[in-house]
This record gives C-alpha cells, structure tokens and sequence, in this order.
C-alpha cells in the first residue's frame, strides 16, 4: 500500500508539474475532479490523453430545444431550464457502470459458493458475509426492527456496497469517484427517500401515511405542520446528498491541495512535508469510503425505520434513535 | 489565475439530470440483479445456517439435560441396588441368626423333651419294675416263708407279715436283693 501511495503521488506530482506549466493549480484540482464527457488519462511528465470520448446525447424537450447556442462563453448546448436534458454518458457514468460491474463480478465470484456447506470458506467470502451480516444485524435489524427489517436488507447492502464500490474506485489513480458527483448521490438518496416514503405507506396505510404528514395537531394548525412535515421528509434525502458528495469530493480535494502546495510554493523541499500529509490523507479516504458508505446505509435504515415506526406506535423499534449520533461527527471530524 | 478555477467550482454543484437518470438506471438494475443473484442466496444460507446452529445448540442442550438425567436416573439405582443389597444382606443375616437361634432351640427344646420323656420312661418302667420286684418278692418270700413254716400261719397272717417285710425294703433298690436287681 506504501508503494503503491509513493507511486500514485509521484504520478499526480508528475501531472501537476506538467500541468503547473500553466500555474493553475486549484483549475487543475477542479478539472480532475469535476465530471468531463471524456475519459483522461494522465501522463506522467506529460498531457494528459483523452482516452476515451463519450457519444453526446441530448433529448430536446421542446422543439429545436438542443440546438448550440452562442453565449459569452462561447457555442453552449442549453441546460434542462432551456428545454433540453442531456444525457450523455460521461466519466462519472462510466465510473458507477464499472463500480457497479466489479460489485457484481465480486459477487458473483464470491457469493456463489456451494450452497451446501453453510460455513463460508477463504478470506473473499468470509469477508464478504461479515459484512453482509454486519448490514443485516447492525444496520437493518436495529434500526428497522425485528420484522420489518429483514425486508429491506437487500436494498441496504446495494447501497452500502455499491457506494462502497464507488468510493474505492476513485482511491484508485486514473480512476474517477463517482460518488464525489451531486447527481450521483442524489439519485442514490432519492432511491432511499423513495423506498422510505413506501415503508411507510407499507406500515400505516395511505390514510396513516396522509395523517403522519399532518403531525397529529389540530386541523386549524395544518396550514402550519404540512409544510413543515414535507419539508421534514426532504430534509433526509437532502442530507445524505451532501453528506456523501461533500466528504467525497472534499477529501479529493484536500489530497491534491496537498500535493499541489509543491508547485503553489515553487519548492521541491516542499515534498518533503506534503507528500506524507497527502499520504495520510489517502489514507484516511480509504477509510472514509468505508465509512460514508456505511453512514449512508445506517441513515437510510434509520429513516426506513422512523416511517416504518410510524406505522405502529407502540413498538419500540426504530424512533427513538436520534438522527445524529456517531455519523455526524465522523462527518464533522472529515471535514475538520 | 483564479477566474477559470471559480468557473470550474461553479461545476461542482451543478447537477447533471443525465447522470441522476443513469445512477437511478444502474442502481435499480444492481439491485435486482444483486437480490436475485447474491443476496437472496447469501441471506437464505446464512438464515439456514443460523437455524441449524440454534437447533444444534438446542438439541445439544437437551441432550446434555437427557444425559445429565440418565446419568442421575443410573446413580440413583445404583444407590438403590447397593442399598437394597446391603439390606438383603443384612435381613439375610438376621434370618440366618434368627434361623439358628430357632434352630438351636427347636433342638434345644427337643433334646430337652426327649430327656423328659426318657426320664418319664426310666421313671415308669422304674416304678413298673420296682412294683414287679415287690410283688415278685412278696411270692418269692411267701414261698420261701410257706416252705419254712408251713403250717403255722394262715394265709392272711402270711401275707400281712410279707407285706410288712417287703414295707421295710429301701424304696429306691439301691441296696436292694440281688433279685431286685436282676429283675430291673
């Protein structure tokens, strides 16, 4: 792991050396980690290659709705506002596509095991179920409930692994993090907003669910509560977004900042102390992908678990969890 | 030097609904690929395992209990057995002291009234021989009497004189005539 972080800093030193021909540092920081609609590959003590460039599509939603347009930036395509929804596959996309076939292709080589001998074997599948387990018990069950949980395991450990997935494939270099992209985790957290708002129209019914948005108080006050409970319902999702971008996005950013001080202060010497902050900082993103991805799947089973909960009242499971907790600081000390 | 980079960062933050459809795409088609592929059979064998190891710990522990009895149920005769045995043995000393000592005086009691009866006997033929010896005597010496004095006396006053002799013989024979003592 030492190596291979010594070989990926002096890859990204070498780049931005090149790069830093141009004295943007920060321009680079963000170009690298912004989505692009082509595939980079950078070179050491070289230009980046565009390996890869992605077939542009764009849906016009209203007549001639796609056609370039001049802007002071120059020849732009119009954005959705102006009536046309691109959707081109970009680095991101192909990022989640190749997390999401390496998340199946580990699966599928360590999940089908024989299915006569329950007990797992190797370290692959023996890994594999604890963390499968650890989903279940830990994430599902405490926060959803003896008999509602075992329903949703199979939602929550795709989140878990594929954000997972997203996570550790953009610790890996030429490799992007789908998951530091904000329509990525927005989608991802409206997957968990919708499965919530079902949970809970599963556990009390439409008319439950209908009266749970009205916040049991007299009807004089609804004006009031209604809004506040809709607002109350995208709350969660809005947080989980962020969550997941910001700390992935952040982290990325603080690792090349490090790396790119060398050329901000014009000294190799400066090598000397960045690059072991840049490498304690890969470090603790290796850590954080567990860790997001977790959060993200504990939060989403602790909000499955407040809409189940309001089905039935009276158990105990679920609600009576505070939504901050240990996820919050791990948040606030990454970003800190 | 700045200007490009804020332009850039205003990226950052824009959303892109492509990608939020491909996300929505890829993730929905993982889901169901993943549960129908990796996590339906990983949980139900992990359900099965959990279900087999607490049935194997339940009838572990019933079987500990069952042996724990039986082990208790075989002390328990085993106690009973040797105490029934000792018992035994000591009712069957008890009836053979007791047998013995029946015995002992069954015999005792048997020799003794076989004593008795023999004595009985002794005494009666005894008697029976005395009074023989007697009447025997009193022929004898009426015989021998008559002859000496033979017609002196009459019969009865005879009689009466033998009588009178045979009153003055000792009772018991011991230092009787050798004619008493012949006839015992």
């Amino acid at each position: 792991m030492r190596k291979a972080m010594v070989l990926f800093a002096s890859l990204f030193a070498a780049t931005a050396w090149a790069a830093g021909s141009e004295d943007d540092v920060p321009g680079y920081i963000l170009h690298h980690v912004v989505d692009s609609p082509y595939l980079e590959i950078e070179v050491p003590l070289g230009n980046p290659i565009k390996a890869l460039e992605f077939p542009q599509w764009h849906v016009p939603l209203k007549a001639n709705g796609c056609a370039p347009r001049m802007t002071e930036h120059g020849e732009e395509i119009p954005g959705l506002m102006d009536g046309c929804l691109d959707m081109s596959i970009t680095k991101h996309t192909l990022m989640m596509w190749l997390a999401a076939l390496l998340l199946m292709a580990t699966l599928f080589i360590w999940g089908n095991r024989d299915k006569t001998k329950l007990v797992p074997r190797g370290a692959g599948a023996n890994i594999l179920e604890m963390l499968v387990l650890f989903v279940r018990d830990e994430l599902a069950i405490k926060n959803i409930g003896k008999e509602e949980g075992p329903r949703y395991v199979p939602f929550l450990l795709t989140v878990f692994f594929f954000i997972l997935f997203m996570n550790m494939l953009g610790m890996i270099p030429w490799m992007a993090t789908a998951t530091g992209n904000l329509a990525v985790t927005m989608a991802l957290a409206l997957c968990t907003f919708v499965i919530t708002q079902v949970a809970g129209i599963r556990a009390a019914g439409l008319g439950g669910y209908l009266k749970h948005l009205t916040g049991g108080v007299a009807p004089w006050l609804w004006p009031i509560m209604i809004p506040v409970e809709v607002l109350g319902l995208f709350t969660k999702p809005f947080a989980l977004t962020m969550r997941l971008f910001a700390n992935m996005l952040a982290g990325h950013i603080v690792f090349f900042f490090l790396l790119g001080l060398i050329f901000l202060l014009g000294h190799p010497a400066v090598a000397a102390v960045s690059v072991p902050f840049a490498f304690a900082i890969f470090m603790l993103e290796l850590f954080v992908a567990f860790v997001q991805a977790y959060v993200f799947a504990m939060l989403s089973a602790l909000f499955i678990g407040m809409s189940v909960a309001m089905g039935h009242h009276h158990d105990d499971h679920g609600h009576d969890h505070p939504e901050a907790g240990p996820s919050h600081d791990q948040g606030k000390a990454h970003h800190a | 030097m700045f200007l490009p980079s804020v332009l850039a960062a205003s990226n950052l933050v824009k959303v892109q609904p492509g990608l939020i459809f491909w996300t929505l795409v890829t993730f929905v088609i993982s889901a169901v690929v993943l549960k129908w592929k990796a996590w339906g059979p990983i949980l139900s064998l992990v359900e099965e395992r959990e279900k087999q190891i607490a049935s194997s710990i339940e009838s572990a522990k019933r079987e500990r209990a069952e042996a724990e009895k039986l082990l208790a149920d075989q002390k328990t005769a085993i106690a009973e057995a040797r105490r029934e045995a000792a018992e035994m043995m000591r009712r069957n000393t008890q009836e053979m002291e007791k047998f013995r000592e029946e015995l002992m005086a069954k015999s005792r009691k048997e020799a003794e009234e076989l004593k008795l009866s023999a004595r009985r006997e002794i005494d009666e033929q005894k008697a029976k021989a005395i009074a023989e010896v007697r009447s025997m005597a009193v022929d004898l010496a009426m015989e021998v009497a008559g002859k000496l004095i033979s017609e002196r006396m009459d019969d009865s006053k005879q009689r009466a004189l033998a009588e009178q002799f045979v009153q003055g013989l000792p009772l018991n024979g011991t230092s009787a005539t050798g004619a008493v003592r012949r006839t015992a």
